[in-house]
């Protein structure tokens, strides 16, 4: 492996066991026959047996030929992926590009020795450099050749030899979750997600049972006959107690299936992170590839002291949020070692500064305002809805809290936000991976002299982004001017003595609030 | 060290209003269409006419006169060699900063209209998520090639530019 230039070259092909896999993984699409063979009469099913071979052997050529035209080689400064039968698609992604090299070991790949190796590049695109089916020796080999040739030949070599299960004497285990711990997890993880979805397909299945109309009519009549008859309090607390317990059940079975054998280690500049029951997952996040880090603490978790820790990867992840979980379940000391190993500032509640006053009276008429507006009409129509208001002090007690607990503050290179009443969420933001800020004001918050600083980064999806909500204008412009600010920019400043050579003379801040109502009066 | 405070916002070139004014009447067209269609199928029917008309003047009458120079107003920039500011939006008002070193590509794009008045839109490419795409309409062809040229000539060499150094001590 030591010349890898000289047999890189050479495109290759996708493990042969991975036909296989892909034609069991196929085989459930087959079931969608069954109706059909069912209906068939006497002659039809003697056609059947001919067409079925057919089809058998169309699919499996296909499948064959599919395979024979994937190749993939990987060059000395890019990965060449070629696909296509009748239309040839060829892919080179740089190497420089790729941020992370995830293997991937789903139950049937780990019965046949498989794994499958995603490149993740800073696109979009999520099965950009999807290799589906590579033997585990291979996949752990292209790990090794792909994983960030910008950190030396180090890597390279070392990556060969390390495997899933024996570890390199480089790498350090920064975290690992124990069977109690993630019990204790997954006694947090209940959730009401998971009792809907089980009755989702409780209901799906018991639509699959019986599809007769006059006996589901039938059944609903018993039912409802059953509830009015044993509708008592005590049925209704032992439905809550068993729905309560599946809940539970539930979380605790998700949590083990996703975090069984947590293990978080380092070597390289790199993070590499293992997990799953079923489907074993390794991923390797690049710490240049850290674009922000993010503390969770749940309602009720966070509360006993636990928290969870998620990087955000220039190249994105699988989970929605695009962030990777570096510690899904973890006491406040494991993850600001974590935190310090990825070369971010630990996260420092003590300097923060509050948003803007007039936060509170803004969310109170945005969360409150709303409702009360529609319990007066709900009231003149129909009074008893007027007690609907005794619910208010709860939006505005929210809103009153919800000051309390967003603060933020520029620590040193990097910028630190932290927001939520019930989960509460600590961002980290280094000053570098600040891509673009924007002011925004609404009709509403320029009302009040408000103004919230959205911070842009790369690779963030979904939600909780570490926005500033609510600030003073002058505030705003200062923290907008701090962020913007890049390394060449602190050079100028530096070297010359002078802000910008260009902008205009230096203003005071009077001057600033000028300029915005100025602004005012334009809207 | 002193706080550089925002620049001096500048309004976007006269000419990009008959931009908006060529924008306003392609958008019109569509709607004067469907007039004349309803108008005689009014006709035919005996329904009462010049209704509708009337209501689609209106409506032409604010996208071509008045709705150009009302958004034209709203938009405001301001180049300072390390960032570019865009200011636009009516309701909610957003002003954006986008620092030079983080733009990882630049376009210029010109469509029949801005081409006619010698205007052009700058589009900013960022590894950003919301701001992956930042643009301003509305420059003086040459104003916004020199921004261009500035930008490029910041613009970091690697494709990466945007991956923080390793390990920031």
């Amino acid at each position: 492996m030591t010349d890898v230039s000289h047999h890189a070259a050479t495109p290759r092909r996708l493990d042969p066991r991975s036909l296989v896999l892909t034609a069991v993984r196929k085989l459930p699409s087959l079931l969608f026959g069954i109706p059909l063979v069912a209906t068939m009469n006497g002659t039809g099913r003697i056609w059947l047996i001919p067409l079925a071979l057919a089809a058998l052997i169309v699919g499996a050529t296909s499948l064959w030929l599919r395979w024979r035209s994937f190749t993939y080689a990987v060059g000395v400064d890019e990965v060449v992926i070629a696909q296509g039968i009748v239309n040839t698609r060829r892919r080179s992604i740089p190497i420089d590009r790729i941020q992370d090299v995830a293997v991937e070991r789903g139950p049937l790949a780990r019965l046949f020795g498989l794994a499958t190796v995603r490149l993740e590049t800073g696109a979009g695109e999520t099965d950009e450099g999807l290799l589906d089916g590579v033997s585990l020796a291979e996949a752990q080999r292209l790990r090794g050749l792909l994983r960030g040739p910008a950190l030396g030949p180090v890597g390279r070599t070392m990556a060969t030899t390390d495997t899933a299960t024996a570890t390199a004497p480089a790498e350090r285990i920064l975290f690992a979750m124990g069977g109690r711990r993630i019990a204790l997890m997954g006694a947090f993880g209940f959730s009401l997600v998971w009792l809907a979805a089980l009755g989702a397909v409780w209901q799906a299945a018991d639509g699959f049972i019986d599809l007769d109309y006059d006996r589901v009519v039938d059944r609903i009549g018993t039912a409802r006959t059953a509830a009015t008859r044993a509708l008592s309090l005590l049925t209704v607390l032992a439905t809550g107690g068993a729905l309560l317990a599946t809940g539970v059940v539930a979380g605790f079975v998700h949590t083990l299936m996703t975090q069984h054998g947590f293990r978080l280690s380092l070597a390289d500049g790199r993070f590499h992170r293992v997990r799953g029951l079923l489907t074993r997952t390794e991923v390797i996040v690049g710490i240049a590839r850290i674009q922000l880090a993010l503390v969770e603490r749940g309602p009720l978790s966070g509360r006993l002291g636990w928290a969870s820790l998620r990087f955000q990867t220039l190249g994105g992840s699988d989970d929605a949020g695009g962030r990777q979980d570096m510690a899904p379940f973890a006491r406040d000391a494991e993850i600001a070692a974590i935190v310090a190993a990825a070369g971010l500032p630990a996260f420092d509640p003590q300097p923060l500064r509050t948003v803007a006053a007039n936060h509170v009276l803004r969310s109170a008429l945005v969360h409150a305002g709303a409702p009360l507006v529609a319990l007066i009409v709900a009231g003149i129509l129909f009074p008893p809805a007027f007690f609907g208001l005794l619910l208010l002090p709860v939006p505005i007690g929210s809103a009153l809290l919800a000051r309390r607990h967003h603060r933020y503050a520029l620590a040193g290179r990097s910028l630190q936000v932290t927001r939520g009443v019930l989960t509460r969420r600590e961002w980290t933001v280094p000053h570098d991976a600040v891509q673009a800020v924007s002011l925004s004001r609404s009709w509403l918050q320029r009302r009040l002299g408000l103004v919230t600083v959205r911070i842009d980064t790369a690779g963030a999806r979904g939600l909780h982004r570490p926005d500033i909500v609510d600030i003073a204008p002058a505030d705003a412009v200062r923290l907008a001017a701090n962020l913007t600010m890049t390394e060449m920019k602190w050079e100028t400043v530096r070297s010359s003595g002078v802000a910008t050579p260009v902008t205009t003379p230096q203003r005071g801040p009077d001057d600033e609030r000028n300029d915005h109502e100025h602004h005012d009066t334009e809207g | 060290m002193s706080i550089p405070e925002l620049p001096t916002m500048r309004p976007l070139d006269p000419r990009q209003v008959a931009v908006l004014r060529a924008h306003g009447a392609a958008a019109a067209v569509p709607v004067l269409l469907a007039t004349g269609v309803a108008e005689l199928a009014l006709a035919a029917n005996d329904g009462p006419n010049g209704i509708v008309a009337a209501l689609a003047l209106l409506v032409v009458g604010w996208l071509v006169m008045v709705a150009p120079r009302r958004r034209w107003r709203r938009w405001s920039y301001a180049f300072t060699s390390h960032e570019l500011h865009v200011a636009s939006g009516w309701l909610t008002q957003v002003h954006t900063i986008v620092p030079v070193a983080r733009v990882q590509h630049i376009d210029l794009a010109q469509g029949p209209a801005e081409r006619r008045y010698g205007v052009a839109t700058l589009v900013l490419h960022t590894a950003g998520t919301d701001h992956s795409r930042v643009t301003v309409p509305g420059l003086a062809r040459a104003d916004a090639e020199s921004i261009r040229d500035t930008i490029r000539a910041h613009m970091l060499p690697t494709p990466s530019a945007s991956a923080r150094p390793v390990a920031p001590s």
